[in-house]
């Protein structure tokens, strides 16, 4: 207590790792939103940092709440049906109890952005396995399952800036009516002290245990992950194109992976070599038949890849394009004509041109580069 | 005797002479066969003209495909530099010059001439056109 120069009326309540704690969410919670929500594709990088942050973070927090000091500890929070009663009816009356650390209602939000937070990382672990084939479920998640998490994903992070509105609501609430500067607070870690003031029973913290437990659980999160993640993605085509197809059909556009387009399409396709989209395409019949097997076998129903999925989905104005398909329009849409017509690019189906990872049938949101972007 | 060891030697020169030329390393084979072809269709053949093969390459035709005016829709109007097909990707030269391995492949030389006359010219092309385009990439 030798550092409270101030007197009796200011009290230490938030300890380093709470504050530390707060802070770096409230960046990494930023971060998340804002290339979630708004950030172009090729930011997924920052967004999974933001998100494996976070991860680390509740745990840590969580941790922290049965190890840490008085105030951090979840024992502290009011959250028992009288303390909220009386709260309620405080704050209804103008005239809330003060609590040295989280209000009733404070802790209560407190758990909810925890818990908010913890089902969004799990959601987007899952989102990632199953719609992008990466990450420590690319193993096990389908396509169909990674797409119901990242709805799930979604209506998490609008429920999340619904807390943090009612989170900052309550700040400057409770700043403005009991005098507390608790952004302040939340920085020094001291705070306005009355003798009226609710006070928890005073706990020890044990940063010793905790910073065992936070090595130890990182290390084995770290391992699993790493392990997880090495493991083959499910559905995804593996290995190289076959040479043949390649050397026939790769010298005018891409190779597109067979992965791409349904076996009827490329069953479509490859009878219609002789006008192939505006062009003499004509292979020798042999070898024709020979690459429509190997398309066939290969096609989009035999993989889970997101462009596997979304791509069957045809236009019926142009039903054998790639590049026609409702899908492929739809994630396409902000781009401009300009960036197709460039020498950089030269077409809409010069796939590889943007995304580097295409030939393996992959289109890794972190792989997209768009020259003529890039160039400005 | 030495007619026959003669034989073999011409044989073996022969051969020498043809081996490369399957391996794809000199258009010359590919020319005389245009050459024997023309000479067969047209008893007053003469030899290919480079400048014939400019007019080819440079002209637009628009007898093809809609989309494909001209080798030089493609190709650019020169020779030396890289093309882009209407899919996005980077064509060789076609000048023997900037890619000494151009025309010196029978089969490909057949397969691109087959697609590609067709493409821009709407029909097949004779032995004399195909010689004197690739006689006017020779001098590209």
């Amino acid at each position: 207590m030798a550092n409270c120069a101030a007197g009796a009326d200011v009290t230490r309540v938030w300890d380093l790792g709470v504050r530390m704690f707060h802070w770096l969410a409230v960046a990494a919670v930023a971060t998340a939103l804002l290339t979630g929500l708004f950030g172009p594709p090729n930011l997924l990088g920052i967004h999974l940092a933001a998100g494996a942050a976070l991860g680390g973070l509740v745990a840590f927090r969580m941790l922290w709440g049965f190890m840490g000091p008085t105030y951090a500890r979840f024992s502290s929070f009011p959250v028992h049906l009288t303390a909220i009663d009386a709260d309620i009816a405080g704050l209804l009356a103008g005239r809330r109890p003060r609590y040295r650390g989280h209000n009733p209602l404070g802790s209560l939000m407190a758990l909810a952005l925890l818990a908010i937070i913890s089902l969004s990382v799990m959601t987007g672990v899952i989102t990632l396995g199953g719609v992008d084939k990466q990450g420590p479920l690319a193993f096990a998640m389908t396509y169909v399952s990674g797409k119901a998490a990242q709805s799930l994903h979604l209506a998490l992070a609008y429920g999340l800036l619904a807390l943090i509105a009612g989170h900052l609501l309550g700040v400057a609430y409770e700043s403005n009516q009991a005098g507390a500067n608790l952004p302040l607070a939340m920085i020094t870690g001291k705070k306005a002290a009355s003798a009226t003031d609710h006070a928890a029973r005073p706990a020890k913290a044990k940063p010793l245990l905790a910073g065992l437990c936070v090595l130890i659980l990182m290390a084995v999160a770290a391992h699993q992950i790493m392990a997880l993640s090495s493991r083959p993605a499910l559905g995804v085509p593996a290995g190289p194109l076959d040479p043949t197809y390649v050397e026939e059909c790769g010298s005018c556009h891409m190779a597109y992976p067979p992965s791409l387009a349904p076996s009827p399409r490329w069953i479509a396709i490859m009878d219609g070599l002789a006008d192939h989209f505006g062009e003499d395409a004509s292979i020798e019949p042999g070898l024709a038949s020979r690459i429509s097997a190997y398309l066939t076998m290969n096609a989009a129903e035999k993989w889970d890849t997101r462009a596997a999925h979304e791509l069957q989905g045809s236009n019926p104005q142009d039903p054998l394009r790639l590049t026609a398909t409702p899908f492929w329009t739809r994630m396409h849409g902000g781009i401009p004509e300009s960036v197709f017509k460039s020498r950089a690019v030269g077409a809409r189906g010069a796939c590889e041109k943007c995304h580097s990872d295409a030939s393996m049938g992959r289109f890794d949101p972190q792989d997209i580069n768009i020259p003529e972007r890039a160039s400005q | 005797m030495k007619a026959t060891g003669c034989r073999l030697i011409s044989i073996v020169i022969l051969a020498r002479a043809l081996a490369p030329a399957t391996a794809g390393e000199s258009p010359k084979p590919v020319l005389d066969f245009y050459a024997s072809e023309a000479k067969a269709a047209d008893p007053g053949f003469t030899g290919f003209s480079a400048e014939r093969g400019e007019h080819l390459f440079k002209t637009n035709f628009s007898t093809g495909k809609p989309d494909t005016p001209s080798c030089t829709t493609c190709h650019t109007t020169d020779a030396r530099k890289v093309g882009q097909t209407r899919a996005g990707k980077d064509i060789e030269p076609m000048a023997a010059s900037t890619n000494p391995k151009r025309y010196s492949d029978q089969a490909k030389a057949e397969k691109w001439f087959g697609r590609n006359c067709n493409n821009v010219l709407g029909r097949d092309c004779t032995a004399t056109e195909k010689g004197d385009f690739i006689t006017f990439m020779l001098t590209q």
